[in-house]
């Protein structure tokens, strides 16, 4: 399972907002997505999930292109988004929220991956009848953060999933993230600051002004990949 | 849960039917009036939920009246139910066209499109002489399986119909709403987008509530015009789509029970208004909703939410 983007641009109202994006994600690996604020990795996020319009160049997954693919397929393909405003449905409780991805898609058994969350976050277990406009914001990101793992089977990407929370909260979600290991989903953190935890990722690469200036890799068994 | 559901409506449907015994026939017709239109904007309430407002839901309404009318002058059907089924189903087919179509579109885009198509029938109906032009046409009063009451019993007959159509109708959309489908829409209301990456189709949900509205608008004009014994283009018109939006406003989008309550509310405020303010019963009737809107901002059905800290 992998994903590629070759020569992504994303204008945005005449502004150039990706410039020549290219990235590689393997099957199982995860890697960081570094930049400043308005550096473009949102965008990223967005052109992956296909809610972006593209300028210019192509996205695949296992080698088929998918640029085209309207968002509602991809989220087919078993990709999971956790937005970095979080977007829960208010009104929706804690279970409710999570299981949407698998009332549209017959391909997700919700109640077995539903488990699996609860397995992963127990702490969710005791808020799941409560409505999500009744949670903190650490406890909302928990939550979206379980959302995208039901839908995401193949592919997780995290829109600054530690930004905004408390430290315990912020580990907390990190030793989630580092315990899908080997599980052959493929996660893609988009952060503002570059990863302290050896652990958590594999690669990172830096992206700046819409381009990715530089790819550090952290886990020397990924040091073989194709440098972007 | 669904028991307890079933419950309500067996008590929404004894305590609406016993208003048989105990109202005088001008409030029963009233009460019947108010029920029928309250399945109309039932319809309303459904695509509100999902964000979208149709102002011209009196399509709906006016293409069930006709169409029982219709079948009643020319093929001599009168049995209510034949008549409802059918009213039904014409409504349905013409959902079925226009959902999918109307379903791209939101804001005033889509209450302009849906007003648009309601004047559209309103101006065509008017000038066809064949159809009874402005003037209308009449339809007798029908039977019940066979059964021709008259009088009382007549009227009883047809408001104890109006109260087991609005019992099932009211049940089936609130388990509708409560259902997966039903909940996509409220996340449909709060953010498409989300609806979009999460892998469901927003249209395809536009789609379903508007074609629900049809057939409930049909039913509500079906209805309305066997209480009435007549209509007249006036179904389609603006004025009677922006009254149903009165009371989808009024009851909020959060209970079932709310919206029939706010149309006997608008009817009965409507009648007293009409009798002792003739020349100001619209002021009074703004004053009200004034007043509803800014006390309770989603609605009478925020005082009968159901859902709290659970289903909305």
């Amino acid at each position: 399972m992998s994903l590629k983007l070759e020569n992504i641009q994303v204008t945005i109202q005449a502004a150039p907002i990706l410039r020549g994006i290219s990235l590689e994600l393997g099957s199982g690996e995860r890697m960081g997505l570094v930049g400043r604020n308005g550096a473009g990795k949102t965008t990223v996020m967005r052109t992956i999930t296909g809610l972006a319009d593209l300028a210019g160049g192509q996205i695949f997954w296992n080698g088929e292109d998918i640029t085209q693919m309207s968002p509602r397929d991809r989220a087919r393909l078993g990709f999971g988004y956790m937005p970095e405003d979080r977007r829960l449905v208010p009104d929706l409780t804690v279970e409710e929220n999570m299981l949407l991805p698998a009332w549209v898609n017959d391909a997700i058994d919700g109640p077995q991956r539903l488990q699996f969350v609860y397995d992963l976050m127990p702490e969710l277990t005791k808020m799941s009848k409560r409505k999500a406009l009744l949670l903190s914001g650490g406890q909302q990101k928990m939550v979206a953060l379980g959302r995208a793992l039901i839908a995401g089977e193949k592919l997780l990407l995290l829109d600054e999933p530690f930004e905004g929370v408390a430290p315990a909260l912020a580990k907390r979600i990190s030793d989630v993230i580092t315990s899908l290991k080997g599980d052959g989903l493929s996660v893609l953190i988009a952060q503002s600051e570059l990863s302290h935890s050896s652990d958590l990722l594999q690669r990172e690469s830096v992206i700046e002004r819409g381009e990715i200036i530089k790819v550090n890799v952290i886990d020397p068994a990924f040091a073989q990949r194709v440098p972007v | 849960m669904r028991y307890v559901l079933f419950l309500y409506a067996a008590i929404a449907f004894v305590v609406l039917a016993a208003g048989s015994i105990i109202l005088p026939d001008w409030a029963m017709f009233l009460f019947a009036m108010a029920l029928a239109k309250g399945l109309v904007c039932l319809g309303i309430v459904a695509m509100m939920r999902g964000g979208v407002v149709s102002f011209g839901q009196g399509l709906y309404y006016c293409i069930g009246a006709y169409t029982a009318t219709l079948a009643a002058n020319m093929w001599g059907l009168s049995d209510i139910f034949l008549l409802t089924l059918l009213s039904s189903a014409v409504c349905l087919i013409v959902g079925v066209i226009f959902g999918p179509m109307l379903a791209t579109y939101r804001g005033i885009f889509f209450a302009m499109l849906t007003l648009a198509l309601s004047m559209v029938l309103y101006g065509t109906l008017s000038k066809m002489s064949v159809l009874g032009g402005s003037d209308g046409l009449n339809i007798a009063p029908p039977t019940f399986l066979g059964w021709a009451p008259e009088g009382r019993d007549l009227q009883t007959a047809l408001y104890i119909y109006v109260v087991a159509i609005v019992v099932i109708a009211g049940t089936l959309m609130r388990i509708y709403f409560d259902s997966e489908q039903g909940l996509i829409t409220l996340a449909t209301r709060d953010n498409e987008l989300r609806v979009e990456y999460l892998g469901a189709s927003v249209r395809k949900v536009m789609a379903y509530n508007y074609i629900f509205a049809a057939v409930l608008g049909g039913l509500g004009g079906t209805i309305a015009v066997l209480a009435l014994g007549h209509v007249d283009p006036e179904f389609a018109f603006w004025t009677t789509s922006g009254e149903f939006v009165f009371v989808a406003i009024l009851a909020g989008y959060m209970s079932v029970p709310a919206v029939f309550v706010a149309a006997i509310i608008l009817e009965v405020v409507r009648s007293f208004s009409n009798l002792y303010f003739p020349n100001t019963w619209q002021l009074s009737l703004g004053i009200f909703l004034l007043i509803v809107i800014v006390t309770l901002p989603n609605g009478l059905g925020s005082l009968l939410s159901r859902r709290k800290g659970g289903k909305t």
